[in-house]
């Protein structure tokens, strides 16, 4: 929340700030090795100081300069010694010119061996680490050979840039672990003219003026933040004033503002923008102060709504306060307040639920609806760093959901309910398939997640490949409807002991008895390798307490540690198996392989 | 003119973060615990858009003492105004 208030992203006050950060009023720490051909010097207070306002502490690791591929190529440089979590490589498209004029063969060998060279660093500290790779891309040049024409020759170096960054952008798409940092749309969208100052470069090998340089660094702490698991997943909308012109219960549908063309595009161009959103997997949720019958009529009958009714998971319209109905919302789709975004023309509104819920995303909304999305989507709210197909079903699979919960009131009892369902199961190990999904859920998972490590999708790949470990993933499916991948449990033998080192849910399913079900698996599992325990840890996040008593009511006893951090040991032969309702997917049953 | 070396003072207290900072027309990098050749790129920035003036990089590498700036920096407003 802090970082959109309207706090100074200048860079003098981030120079200044980073001067008198406090590490130990942050909460985390990352580790983070800087890899480029432009001089870092500047850049790394300004990344300093954002993650600090993020509550993490930013252990940062300066590679010698122009030294991407020394580093990478040395199994025992400073880089690999560091032990990184991320490693950002900043790739200059000056360093590019200067190189682009010392060609020996003709332009295409150039990109060539270029991108060749940036994907061979990537391959190679992946050999080495498990870290997150973050790759820039090069700010296009401003120079014209051709004028126009340089498009039309593919040996300009315009053309060479860009075709160097489509290469980037080909190579990445197939790659788990490597991230973009887009350089070039942030240089664009500030403009190449106020973008690059050459006399910098000159003095001080500085890759962009320095007042952009912020933006830059925000696009680090962005990727990483996602990484970590700070995602939006609802944007929850009023709807007078912000989806459409005027007020609905005054106006009536035909006088409301709202148009494909001209007055009221404005507000067709947000419903356009967060159409998009819904169709990446972004929930869309309504809270507007109004007659439910007069908040629905645009939807059924204005010719130019764009947003269906079936595009938003939760309609609320009341005249209770706002933040209430945000809770309920939060209730409803069980994710964090932090994953919410709310968008209100209403100052009023914003700072009321800012005031009440202060982890929920409140924006500043421009006085002129004709600036909206260009104001919501220069705050970059929708990084991510992961996108699956179970992206695309999210809205579909939250809509059966609120079916479901309809349904069961209809049942006398939850457990007549559960067994209506006709519950499906399929656990197996991870699999290259479905590693995108795992790797997201692991850093997504924030509630039911018992030790909150957030491995990457790299790191996912090598617990995959580990004959020692033994890396579960679990897929439910009932009659309503098929909830995909859900859980994951990451367990390893050590002595007389199956350790459960990770073990993560998704809300979605809970009180289902799935987690009865895969604990007798554990169990089984165990007892079938002929170990006498199980044994299991709880890290306590700001987040997780609702698994805070998880082993005990499995009858684990505690062991050691604290309340922060709990040791639970279960003696397998005082184990008995839960009663749930629910079986292994036929052909899928028998799947877990030692 | 007249304010020039009243700006640069409140200027150069920011940039290199010290309140009590005095400038004195002798005054050169050696006598400023933090001015170094990287903060002198953001004194320069930090000056540059105070003045709304540019400097040209031989200025940048070429500036000797604080009195030389503000020189530079009323050469600069004048020709602009």
């Amino acid at each position: 929340m802090t970082d959109l208030q309207p706090i100074a992203m200048d860079h003098a006050s981030l120079l200044r700030e980073s001067k008198r950060l406090d590490p130990a009023a942050t909460r985390s720490k990352v580790r983070i090795a800087l890899l480029s051909d432009a001089a870092t010097q500047q850049f790394v207070p300004l990344l300093r100081t954002l993650f600090h306002r993020h509550g993490v502490h930013a252990d940062l690791y300066e590679g010698p300069f122009d030294g991407i591929q020394l580093e990478a190529l040395n199994p025992n440089s400073g880089l690999y010694r560091f032990q990184p979590d991320f490693i950002v490589m900043l790739n200059s498209i000056q360093a590019l010119r200067a190189a682009f004029s010392q060609r020996n063969g003709d332009a295409s060998a150039f990109i060539e061996e270029r991108t060749r060279g940036i994907v061979e660093v990537w391959d190679t500290i992946q050999q080495h680490t498990t870290a997150t790779l973050v790759q820039s891309t090069f700010a296009m040049p401003y120079e014209r050979y051709f004028g126009n024409f340089d498009q039309k020759v593919p040996s300009s170096f315009y053309s060479v840039a860009a075709a160097l960054n489509a290469c980037i952008g080909q190579q990445v798409r197939s790659r788990a672990g490597v991230l973009i940092n887009d350089v070039e749309s942030i240089a664009s969208w500030v403009g190449r003219r106020e973008w690059f100052d050459d006399r910098f470069w000159d003095i001080a090998k500085s890759f962009c003026a320095l007042p952009h340089m912020p933006l830059v660094a925000k696009n680090i702490v962005d990727i990483v933040m996602a990484s970590r698991g700070r995602v939006v997943k609802c944007v929850v909308l009023d709807l007078d004033n912000t989806l459409w012109g005027g007020v609905i219960g005054d106006d009536g549908v035909d006088g409301i503002r709202l148009s494909a063309h001209g007055d009221g595009e404005a507000f067709y161009r947000l419903q356009a923008y967060l159409k998009e959103l819904r169709n990446r997997g972004i929930l869309l949720a309504v809270c507007s102060k109004n007659e439910m019958a007069a908040a629905v009529l645009p939807f059924d009958k204005h010719p130019d709504m764009l947003l269906q009714r079936s595009d938003i998971t939760v309609f609320i319209a009341n005249w209770i306060d706002k933040a209430e109905n945000i809770r309920k919302i939060h209730d409803v789709l069980n994710i964090g307040f932090d994953s919410m975004v709310f968008l209100d023309d209403n100052p009023f509104e914003r700072n009321l639920v800012r005031c009440l819920l202060p982890d929920v995303i409140v924006p500043e909304l421009p006085e002129d609806p004709a600036d909206y999305v260009r104001a919501i989507s220069e705050l970059n709210l929708f990084e991510t760093t992961s996108f699956s197909g179970e992206d695309l079903k999210r809205a579909e699979l939250y809509r059966v959901e609120a079916d479901r919960r309809e349904a069961q009131a209809a049942y006398a009892s939850a457990e007549d309910f559960l067994q209506s369902l006709d519950m499906r199961i399929v656990v197996s190990r991870f699999d290259p398939f479905h590693l995108p999904r795992i790797a997201q859920l692991i850093q997504r998972s924030n509630q039911f997640n018992l030790t909150t490590h957030r491995y990457t999708e790299a790191e996912c790949d090598a617990l995959m490949n580990n004959p020692n470990v033994l890396p579960l993933y679990a897929k439910l499916s009932d009659r309503l409807g098929d909830h995909g991948l859900i859980g994951l449990i990451v367990m390893e033998p050590r002595g007389d002991e199956l350790v459960i080192v990770d073990w993560l849910m998704s809300c979605r399913v809970l009180a289902r008895g799935v987690e009865q079900y895969l604990m007798n698996l554990v169990v089984a599992e165990a007892r079938q390798r002929n170990l006498t325990n199980v044994r299991g840890q709880y890290i306590r996040t700001a987040k997780n307490q609702m698994v805070e008593g998880f082993f005990s009511q499995f009858g684990f006893v505690q062991t050691g540690g604290d309340a922060n951090r709990a040791d639970w040991l279960l003696d397998c032969s005082t184990y008995q198996a839960r009663e749930t309702f629910i079986s292994p997917a036929g052909e899928l049953a028998a799947t877990v392989h030692p | 003119m007249v304010d020039t070396w009243e700006r640069m003072q409140v200027v150069f207290r920011d940039t290199f973060d010290e309140d009590s900072l005095q400038l004195r027309p002798d005054m050169t990098a050696a006598d400023v615990e933090a001015w170094d050749s990287l903060t002198h790129i953001n004194l320069i920035v930090d000056i540059e858009r105070e003045f709304k003036v540019r400097f040209t990089t031989a200025e940048v590498t070429g500036l000797k003492t604080v009195g030389d700036l503000a020189a530079l920096v009323d050469k600069k407003r004048s020709a602009a105004s």
